[in-house]
């Protein structure tokens, strides 16, 4: 890996967030990155894991995969990996690799992890370990999994397929499944703060809700493109969603969460498509990656300033990730570019 | 964004034994350098040689943008995502189908679903047909028509089992659906790389290059649900906005049963080609450029499709000529 020029395009000036970052030019596109104790872990298209810390200059590299890192969780200060490899992986941040389970020629797309339970999903499947347990509960779905979420507590695990979701509950060591459903092909999934709701982003231009409590649908509709990145934010909670022109927050207070209500949105780029979302709720702010690489980041009120962290590449962003502290962001792109920096108020 | 190369995608349809898995590992073994990916369904034949083999369950659904036939393959838009995001960058992807899909949707999630259109492109459809068994598998399976219907190469494949007037015969069955695939003999899979690869017959640029047969285009059939072409040629200049009105409602309303369309246009308002090809009620369509010195100036349209005769094509088609 090698420290990447870093000339800012024509007729931007650097960003002091830029200024003090560490660039890396890791070569293969950032696949994820997600919180994990201090430091943030990010996955990568080659199959490497990278641990950023605040006390470190340069990232720890793990060489994890034999292929795409397909999706991560943070279990406490380890990482789950699923790759196109079919390993699922639990990776310490001294390197150790641990593997969890090997599906083969099936990819591991989606892998979750939540109070001592840990999950992942391969083909029409998901398997779930609680805590101290080797074997795996199998779970079967009609159609190849897009999604999996755990909620706040760990009792339920939403699982998100073709025509909507199953919720599995555990009930007396046993998972018991409903149905919610939906037309068309639901992806990333995740349950409110609150444990009420649940959202999918799917692989049209929407994502779909529900509140569980009568199982009420909630479309939100109108995006230009996908909604593939969200993040919830704030006391309310909002609900940020990428896809739009800027973050498209819903608010999910009362009731009746986002229904007949307009979203907040904020951090508006001009005509890019916002790729990106995560939350920043020591200011109640979200961070807003975008299609041409820009970064900015907004406090929750549509007549607050936006304020620029990077300007653009030309690369799409493809992952933000804030420590738990809220000192530090990372920032990745489609061609590996990754961005390590302290946040300054 | 910057500009990515778009990685093309060739589709492989044909019965289960007619020999799918011959030309891959054929395709396969050939590749000299070249990095290709293999997505392959679960009832697939055993035995692919890549290192790069991706397990698929053929999942085809709705659209919920109320347009009742576009249906698309939910299971590429997320293979090809995650092929993407490999380090190394894909000469090629190939998709085999199984035995009685109907291509369709793997062709229309190339025009519905913006990141698979971003990143990747439609190559062609490649059909595999088993020159003993085509014959029974059309009037048995309306998914070997559809197969057929669809291709852009078909290869008439174990030719060595039939005599010379039986892959005629097959081989005038062929014409009758789709007159415009090109038809390759082989008896064991046994094409040119180059003939099967990198067509790029999804391009627009390729459209202008047919030239419609007026001997095929106007033939009688058995039955409604035999799968025919009809083309049309207008020496006289066309209302675009007289087209744009027809057209669209044609798609709109029996868009189920036109497979493909195609065609150039002459339109009296502009001095550039214009030229479009359509999937069922999906289509992509742009000018381009001047026509050609020395060139006819004509407007030739196609249509593959079952109950042609219904839909007063011809009369729609002359009915759009400029006055």
């Amino acid at each position: 890996m090698s420290q990447a020029p870093t000339k800012p395009p024509p007729g931007f000036r650097k960003t002091s967030f830029e200024e003090t970052a560490g660039l890396f030019d890791t070569g293969a596109p950032v696949t994820g990155a997600v919180a994990n104790g201090d430091g943030i872990a990010s996955t990568f298209g080659d199959g490497t894991v990278r641990f950023f810390h605040p006390s470190e200059t340069s990232p720890a590299e793990v060489h994890a995969h034999n292929g795409v890192v397909l999706c991560c969780a943070a279990e406490g200060d380890h990482l789950l990996t699923g790759g196109d490899d079919g390993k699922f992986l639990r990776i310490a941040p001294d390197g150790t690799v641990n593997e969890l389970a090997n599906f083969g020629s099936k990819w591991v797309d989606c892998v979750a992890a939540s109070n001592g339970l840990r999950a992942c999903s391969s083909g029409r499947k998901a398997y779930i370990w609680t805590s101290g347990r080797s074997e795996a509960t199998e779970l079967e779905h009609s159609s190849t999994v897009g999604g999996l979420a755990f909620d706040a507590k760990g009792s339920r695990l939403a699982v998100a397929h073709y025509g909507g979701v199953t919720v599995w509950e555990q009930k007396k060591h046993r998972w018991k499944k409903s149905k919610l459903f939906w037309q068309g092909s639901h992806g990333a999934i995740t349950f409110s703060p609150d444990g009420k709701f649940i959202v999918t982003a799917m692989q049209e231009n929407a994502l779909h809700g529900w509140r569980l409590r009568g199982k009420i649908d909630l479309a939100m509709t109108g995006y230009p493109s996908k909604a593939k990145s969200f993040a919830w934010v704030g006391e309310t909670p909002y609900l940020a969603t990428s896809g739009g022109y800027e973050a498209i927050c819903w608010p999910f207070d009362g009731p009746q969460g986002p229904m007949e209500r307009p979203p907040l949105c904020v951090g508006q780029h001009g005509e890019n498509i916002a790729t990106c979302v995560e939350a920043f709720p020591l200011l109640n702010a979200v961070f807003v990656g975008f299609q041409d690489g820009a970064v900015l980041v907004s406090e929750l009120q549509e007549t607050k300033d936006v304020m620029a962290l990077r300007g653009p590449t030309g690369i799409e962003v493809t992952a933000i990730a804030i420590n738990q502290p809220q000192s530090h962001l990372f920032v990745g792109d489609a061609r590996g570019h990754s961005l390590w920096a302290p946040l300054k108020n | 964004m910057v500009g990515t190369e778009q990685v093309p995608v060739t589709v492989l349809t044909g019965f289960l034994g007619a020999g799918k898995t011959t030309l891959l590992n054929r395709i396969l073994t050939e590749q000299h350098g070249h990095r290709y990916a293999v997505i392959v369904n679960e009832f697939g034949e055993e035995g692919i040689d890549n290192d790069l083999v991706v397990d698929a369950d053929e999942e085809v659904f709705e659209m919920n943008n109320g347009c009742i036939c576009c249906t698309v393959r939910g299971d590429l838009i997320r293979i090809l995502s995650g092929l993407m995001k490999r380090a190394d960058q894909l000469d090629a992807i190939i998709v085999e189908t199984t035995g009685l899909a109907d291509p369709a949707p793997v062709a229309q999630t190339f025009f519905v679903d913006d990141d698979v259109a971003s990143r990747t492109k439609l190559d062609a459809i490649v059909t595999v047909a088993d020159a003993v068994h085509l014959g029974a598998q059309l009037g048995e399976h309306h998914e070997a028509e559809e197969q057929i219907a669809f291709a852009d190469v078909v290869l008439l494949n174990k030719t060595d089992l039939v005599d010379a007037a039986g892959l005629d015969s097959v081989e005038t069955r062929i014409r009758k659906i789709n007159p415009y695939a090109k038809i390759i003999r082989t008896t064991r899979c046994e094409a040119e790389l180059n003939a099967v690869l990198g067509l790029d017959a999804f391009n627009l640029d390729r459209v202008m290059e047919f030239e419609p047969d007026f001997l095929e285009s106007d033939h009688a059939h058995d039955h409604d649900d035999d799968i025919t072409s009809i083309s049309f040629v207008s020496e006289t200049p066309l209302d675009i906005e007289k087209f744009q009105k027809w057209f669209g409602k044609l798609l709109q309303t029996r868009g189920q049963d036109i497979l493909r369309s195609k065609g150039i246009l002459n339109f009296s308002s502009t001095d550039d080609r214009y030229v479009f090809q359509g999937v069922h009620m999906l289509m992509d369509a742009s000018t381009m450029g001047a026509w050609p010195e020395g060139k006819a100036r004509n407007s030739r349209v196609v249509f593959i499709g079952r109950n042609l005769d219904s839909m007063g094509l011809k009369e729609g088609f002359e009915s759009c000529k400029a006055a």
